[in-house]
C-alpha cells in the first residue's frame, strides 16, 4: 500500500484470555455497539450469545441450493428419459420420482453444499485480500494467544474518546488505532 | 426381582382384557357362526399349491370376515409393536450413550432408563400374543409340506422357534435393561466408577445381541403375518421409526421436566440436540423406509412385490401416502430450522403427531393382512392402543416418583451441566 494519506477506521483492543474477551464482548454489545467483531485463535463457546448474534443466514442458501438440486435433478431425467429420448427399460414407466429420486438426492446434497460454501463466502464478502488490521503489528499474534475486540468508526455510536475509555474500562492491555 | 411390581401391569391387562370383552359383546355375539368356523386350522387355510403374488395362503381366509379373536389380536399386536418401541428405543438409547461415553445425555440417560424398563410390562403384555399365537399368525397353522416359502424358511418358522426365540430374547431384554437401570442406582449412591464401567461393558455385548434380537423378533412378530415375505432390512425400518418416536417423547419429557425437577442439570442446549437426534431420525426413517420400496419395486420380484401390491389395495394407498407426508415431509419441514426444535408452538403437537405416525405406521405393517380392502378401524384399535400406551404410562411415571430424578453422582455429570451454550437464535428470541 503506497498510502500517502491515512485516517483512522475504528479501534482495536487486546485480551489475554478468553475470558476477558467474552467478558468484553458484553460490554459492548450492551453499550449498543452494531459494527464490531471479536477475533480470537479459537472458538469461545457462549461467544455468539455474548455477542447477540443471530442465526446465520447461510441455512437460507443451502436451503434454496437444496431445492434447485432436487427439482434439477427431477428435471433433467424426465427430459432425458420421457421427453428428449424415450427409451422403456426394464418394464419401467418412462418417468416416475422414483427412479429419479437418487440422482435428485444426490443433487440435493450437492447443490446444498454449494449454496452452504458460497453463501458463506458472499455473506463474509470472501475473498478478500486486505483488510486494514493487517497494519497493526500487534494482530498478527491474534493466531496464537492473544484476543480482540475491534470497533469500527462507522459505528453511529462510535467516538474516539468514549469508545477508547470503554475499552479501558473492559480491562483491555493494549489499545490501537487502526488506520487505513 | 420385584414380584409385586411385575403383578401390578399384570393386573391392569387383565383389567383392559375385562373391559375389551364387555365393549365387544354384541360383536361377539354376532360373530359366535364364524368363531367355530374358523377354529378348525385345516378349514380354507392350505391350498394344495401355493402360488407367490395372487394367493397368500391362510391372509385369504382372514380376508373374507375376519372374525372377533382376529380383530382383537391384531389390534392388539399393532398396540404392542407400538409400545414395544419405546422400551427397544430406550435401550438402544442407554447403548449408544455407554459406548460413546457421552457427557451431554446424562442430564437424560434416568429417563431413558425407565423407558428401557418398560420391557417388563411388555413382556407380560406378550403373554396375550402368544395365548393367540394360532389366531394372529396363519404360518402356524398351515403344513410346510403344502408350502414351499413356508417349507424353505422352516428352519425360523416353527412353532418352537417362535415361542423360545421370543421367551429367550425378551428375557435378556429385561436383563440388559434392568441392568443399566441397577448400575445406574448403584452409582448414585457412592459414585464409584466401577457402575460406568459395568454399564460400559453391558452396552459393548449389548449392541451386537440387540441388532440381531431386533431383527428377529420383528421378524417372528411383523413380517411373518406374511411368511412369504422377504426384507433384510425390515428389523432396521422398525428399529428407526422404534428410535424416532423414543426421541421425540424423550423430547416432550425433557422439555417438560426441565422447568421442573430437572432444572438443576437440564439446559435449553441439551433439549435442542435430543430434537436434533429426532430430526436425524426423520431422515434415517424415511431413508430405510424408501429403500426398502426402491428395491423391491426396481426389481420386481413378485415374491417381494406382492407386500407393497397388497398395501396399495383400496384405503391402503391413502394411507401410505399419509405415511410419506406425515412420517416424513411435515416433521422433516418442521424440524429444519434451527429454531423450531425449541419451539412450543411447533414440537408440542410434533410428538403428539410422531406418536399418531408410528402408530399408523404399524398398523400400515400389520393390518392390511386382515383388512384387504382398505383401512378399517374397529373399537379394538384405540382400546388396545390408549389401553396398553396408559399402562405403561403408569409404570414409567410411578418408576420416575420412585427413584431419584437423575444419575446423581455420574462422573460426566459436571460435563452435562457445563453443557449449556445456548444456540444464538433462542437468546435472540428471549
Amino acid at each position: 500500500m503506497s498510502a500517502t494519506q491515512t485516517r483512522p477506521v475504528g479501534l482495536l483492543a487486546q485480551y489475554e484470555t478468553p475470558a476477558d474477551l467474552l467478558h468484553a464482548a458484553l460490554e459492548v454489545r450492551d453499550a449498543g455497539y452494531r459494527q464490531w467483531d471479536v477475533y480470537s485463535p479459537f472458538p469461545i463457546h457462549g461467544m455468539d450469545a455474548a455477542m447477540d448474534l443471530r442465526n446465520s443466514k447461510v441455512g437460507y442458501f443451502t436451503f434454496a441450493g437444496g431445492i434447485t438440486g432436487f427439482f434439477s435433478g427431477m428435471l433433467m431425467i424426465w427430459f432425458m428419459n420421457k421427453f428428449d429420448y424415450p427409451i422403456v427399460v426394464g418394464g419401467k414407466p418412462l418417468f416416475t420420482p422414483l427412479f429419479a429420486f437418487p440422482v435428485s438426492y444426490e443433487l440435493t446434497i450437492l447443490l446444498g453444499a454449494f449454496g452452504t460454501l458460497f453463501g458463506m463466502a458472499f455473506l463474509n464478502r470472501l475473498p478478500k485480500l486486505y483488510n486494514p488490521l493487517f497494519n497493526v503489528d500487534r494482530f498478527r499474534r491474534v493466531t496464537d494467544d492473544k484476543f480482540f475486540v475491534y470497533i469500527e468508526a462507522i459505528d453511529p455510536k462510535y467516538s474516539a474518546e468514549s469508545t477508547r475509555s470503554l475499552l479501558e474500562k473492559t480491562g483491555a492491555t493494549a489499545i490501537d488505532v487502526v488506520e487505513d | 426381582m420385584n414380584l409385586r411390581h411385575l403383578f401390578r401391569p399384570a393386573t391392569a391387562l387383565i383389567a383392559l382384557a375385562g373391559l375389551l370383552l364387555l365393549t365387544s359383546a354384541p360383536v361377539l355375539a354376532a360373530d359366535a357362526g364364524d368363531d367355530a368356523h374358523a377354529a378348525d386350522p385345516a378349514h380354507g387355510t392350505a391350498p394344495a399349491v401355493q402360488g407367490y403374488g395372487d394367493t397368500h395362503g391362510a391372509a385369504d381366509s382372514h380376508a373374507a370376515s375376519p372374525t372377533f379373536l382376529q380383530s382383537l389380536g391384531y389390534s392388539y399386536l399393532t398396540a404392542f409393536l407400538f409400545c414395544l418401541s419405546f422400551a427397544l428405543g430406550g435401550i438402544i438409547f442407554l447403548i449408544i450413550h455407554h459406548l460413546f461415553d457421552a457427557g451431554w445425555s446424562v442430564p437424560v440417560i434416568r429417563l431413558a432408563e425407565h423407558l428401557a424398563c418398560l420391557i417388563r410390562p411388555l413382556t407380560v403384555a406378550l403373554v396375550p400374543l402368544l395365548v393367540l399365537q394360532d389366531t394372529i399368525w396363519p404360518w402356524l397353522s398351515i403344513s410346510p409340506a403344502s408350502d414351499h416359502s413356508l417349507d424353505v424358511k422352516k428352519v425360523l418358522l416353527n412353532r418352537y422357534v417362535f415361542n423360545g426365540l421370543l421367551i429367550f430374547v425378551f428375557l435378556i431384554w429385561n436383563c440388559i435393561a434392568f441392568n443399566f437401570r441397577r448400575y445406574s442406582l448403584a452409582q448414585d449412591k457412592d459414585g464409584a466408577a466401577i457402575w460406568t464401567q459395568k454399564a460400559r461393558f453391558l452396552a459393548g455385548w449389548g449392541i451386537f445381541f440387540y441388532g440381531p434380537s431386533l431383527t428377529l423378533v420383528i421378524i417372528l412378530l411383523m413380517m411373518s403375518l406374511q411368511w412369504q415375505f422377504f426384507s433384510t432390512i425390515y428389523g432396521v425400518y422398525y428399529f428407526a421409526g422404534s428410535l424416532w418416536l423414543t426421541l421425540a417423547t424423550l423430547y416432550g419429557l425433557a422439555r417438560y421436566l426441565s422447568t421442573r425437577e430437572l432444572r438443576p442439570v437440564l439446559f435449553p442446549r441439551q433439549v435442542h440436540d435430543l430434537a436434533t437426534w429426532f430430526f436425524a431420525f426423520t431422515v434415517f426413517y424415511a431413508y430405510i423406509a424408501f429403500s426398502q420400496y426402491f428395491l423391491i419395486w426396481n426389481a420386481a420380484i413378485p415374491e417381494e412385490t406382492f407386500w407393497y401390491v397388497d398395501r396399495e389395495k383400496g384405503s391402503w394407498w391413502e394411507v401410505g401416502l399419509l405415511l410419506l407426508f406425515g412420517h416424513f415431509f411435515i416433521p422433516f419441514l418442521a424440524l429444519l430450522r434451527i429454531d423450531t426444535k425449541m419451539s412450543l408452538p411447533v414440537m408440542g403437537p410434533l410428538i403428539f403427531w410422531a406418536w399418531l405416525m408410528h402408530y399408523t405406521d404399524m398398523t400400515f405393517n400389520v393390518m392390511p393382512v386382515l383388512w384387504k380392502n382398505g383401512l378399517h378401524v374397529t373399537l379394538f384399535d384405540p382400546l388396545c392402543w390408549l389401553g396398553l400406551s396408559a399402562i405403561l404410562a403408569k409404570c414409567f411415571w410411578s418408576d420416575y416418583l420412585k427413584y431419584p430424578k437423575w444419575a446423581q453422582k455420574h462422573p460426566r455429570l459436571q460435563e452435562a451441566v457445563t453443557h449449556h451454550e445456548i444456540p444464538a437464535s433462542q437468546t435472540a428470541a428471549e
